[in-house]
């Protein structure tokens, strides 16, 4: 269970949380539609889904608060360390895909999944921008707490929306491709029984 | 697309591109400590001068610069400060003690006070200080300098690794980017003034061939790296490091004094004496809000 939270942290997990870091940033910067101050419905969501899916928790939560302060840097509106904690705890919890059961590499990725990992998606983003980033930044910059909660709530909808629409069909995507894959390597097997 | 890029690739010759990356992550941490810790507006007004005079030695390209401190001034000076003032117009006597009011509406519901003003600007005004110091730090520093800083400072390396390497192919990523959206326009996607739900819809299709060529790169480069021996020691060195200068000393004692400023200010002035009310304002007296001068 550990091992799987924490995930395998060899050479090919950090490359690919680097890219998926950086390939946040840039869908953050470049491919988002603005909704709301501070808020916007990013394609870059995805970037979670991906590396929770192939590497687990801990490299998706790593992924995410890299890329948003990279994505703060290149974009131009300065540093928010309060909404990249935030990120890194929703990238916890979209990463928890391996956790129950959700085998993407090996093609598993069935109904049940579906429905835990949306649950996964709400209940994260409700810690993360329900209660996190809004206590940090009450803290932070006194800012008055109703106003912050709107801006997260905001931020929290158009997030579970683009995890939830655009997550589950890249997941079936993804899993079948592994599947077809993982089909190829059982064969030579079944060849030399008979 | 580049243009808006803040971070250097390559290293300046002024004297704060010239400082270690030890320097500059644990100056740019005191600073960030600093800002966090006071809510009155003289010492914001210090660290933001501070900052931009930092940020004016290094001679630096102003139009993005510019770009950023408009973009905060329109989030959060404008569309920010009137959700203050709609919401909950009463935070002005909340956060500063008092309550002037000079202009309301007829059932009382919303009004204005001259401490709901300078609550909203005092707010405001710590955003950009801490934006100066962002804009200090990120123009100093080249990517390799901030990984051998962090490592410097007790961070596990591959978290370093990711982080310059995530630099290293973000102009890679863009211009993949670019190619597909232009690809994809020739095509007759219509990416620009399409409705939401179709553009999220388009998004979506651009996003695969992303995805696709992004995480193939992965398996490249990890096996170089593996190749070379990645991750076979406890330790790392770094192509940028350098030993510290004459410079980099006096720069240390400079954020030692703001450490030190810092320990002694939320020890004494947020705990000891700790003011009744978050932030100061000029014309509310000491017995109602607790600041000492």
């Amino acid at each position: 269970m550990l091992k799987k939270f924490v995930g395998e942290w060899n050479t090919k997990t950090i490359v690919a949380v680097a890219i998926g870091a950086a390939l946040y940033g840039v869908l953050m910067v470049w491919g988002s539609i603005p909704v709301f101050t501070n808020t916007n419905l990013t394609s870059a969501m995805i970037v979670p889904v991906v590396v929770g899916a192939l590497f687990g928790p801990l490299p998706a939560t790593v992924a995410l608060l890299v890329g948003n302060c990279l994505a703060d840097l290149i974009g131009g509106w300065g540093f928010w360390f309060d909404w990249s904690v935030g990120n890194g705890v929703l990238g916890l919890f979209v990463g928890l895909l391996p956790l129950y059961g959700a085998d993407i590499k090996n093609g598993i990725f069935k109904v049940k999944h579906a429905v835990i990992y949306t649950i996964c998606c709400l209940l994260g983003n409700a810690i993360a921008f329900g209660i996190v980033t809004p206590v940090m930044t009450s803290l932070f910059y006194s800012a008055d707490l109703e106003i912050t909660f709107l801006q997260s709530f905001a931020g929290g909808i158009s997030n579970t929306a683009v995890l939830v629409v655009i997550g589950i069909p890249v997941l079936v995507l993804l899993s079948k491709r592994y599947a077809s894959r993982a089909n190829l390597v059982e064969e030579p097997e079944e060849l030399t029984e008979e | 697309m580049n243009n808006r890029f803040l971070i250097n690739y390559t290293p300046g010759s002024t004297f704060l591109h010239k400082l270690n990356g030890t320097t500059k992550v644990i100056g740019f941490i005191a600073i960030t400590i600093a800002i966090i810790a006071t809510f009155d507006f003289r010492i914001m007004l210090a660290i933001f001068l501070l900052c931009m005079a930092g940020v004016a030695s290094m001679r630096p390209n102003w139009k993005p610069i510019a770009f950023m401190f408009g973009f905060l001034i329109v989030m959060n000076g404008i569309i920010g400060s009137l959700m203050v003032i709609v919401i909950s117009p009463e935070s002005g006597l909340t956060k500063t003690g008092m309550e002037t009011v000079f202009w309301s509406t007829a059932n009382g519901r919303f009004y204005l006070s001259w401490e709901l003003l300078w609550y909203t600007w005092a707010m405001f005004f710590k955003r950009v200080a801490s934006l100066s110091s962002a804009m200090l730090f990120v123009l100093s520093i080249t990517p390799s300098e901030l990984a051998a800083g962090l490592n410097s400072i007790k961070m596990p390396y591959k978290v370093c690794t990711i982080v310059s390497l995530a630099f290293r192919t973000i102009p890679d990523i863009a211009r993949d980017f670019t190619d597909i959206k232009n690809s994809m326009m020739m095509r007759g996607v219509e990416l620009e003034k399409a409705s939401l739900s179709k553009k999220l819809k388009q998004y979506i299709i651009m996003l695969v061939p992303l995805l696709m060529s992004s995480f193939a790169k992965v398996e490249n480069i990890s096996n170089s790296m593996d190749l070379r021996s990645y991750g076979k020691c406890k330790g790392r060195t770094w192509y940028s490091e350098h030993p510290a200068t004459k410079g980099d000393y006096i720069a240390r004692g400079g954020i030692v004094l703001i450490f030190l400023w810092c320990a002694f200010y939320i020890i004494f002035f947020r705990n000891m004496h700790a003011p009744l009310v978050d932030f100061w304002c000029p014309w509310v007296p000491q017995e109602i809000s607790g600041y000492w001068f």
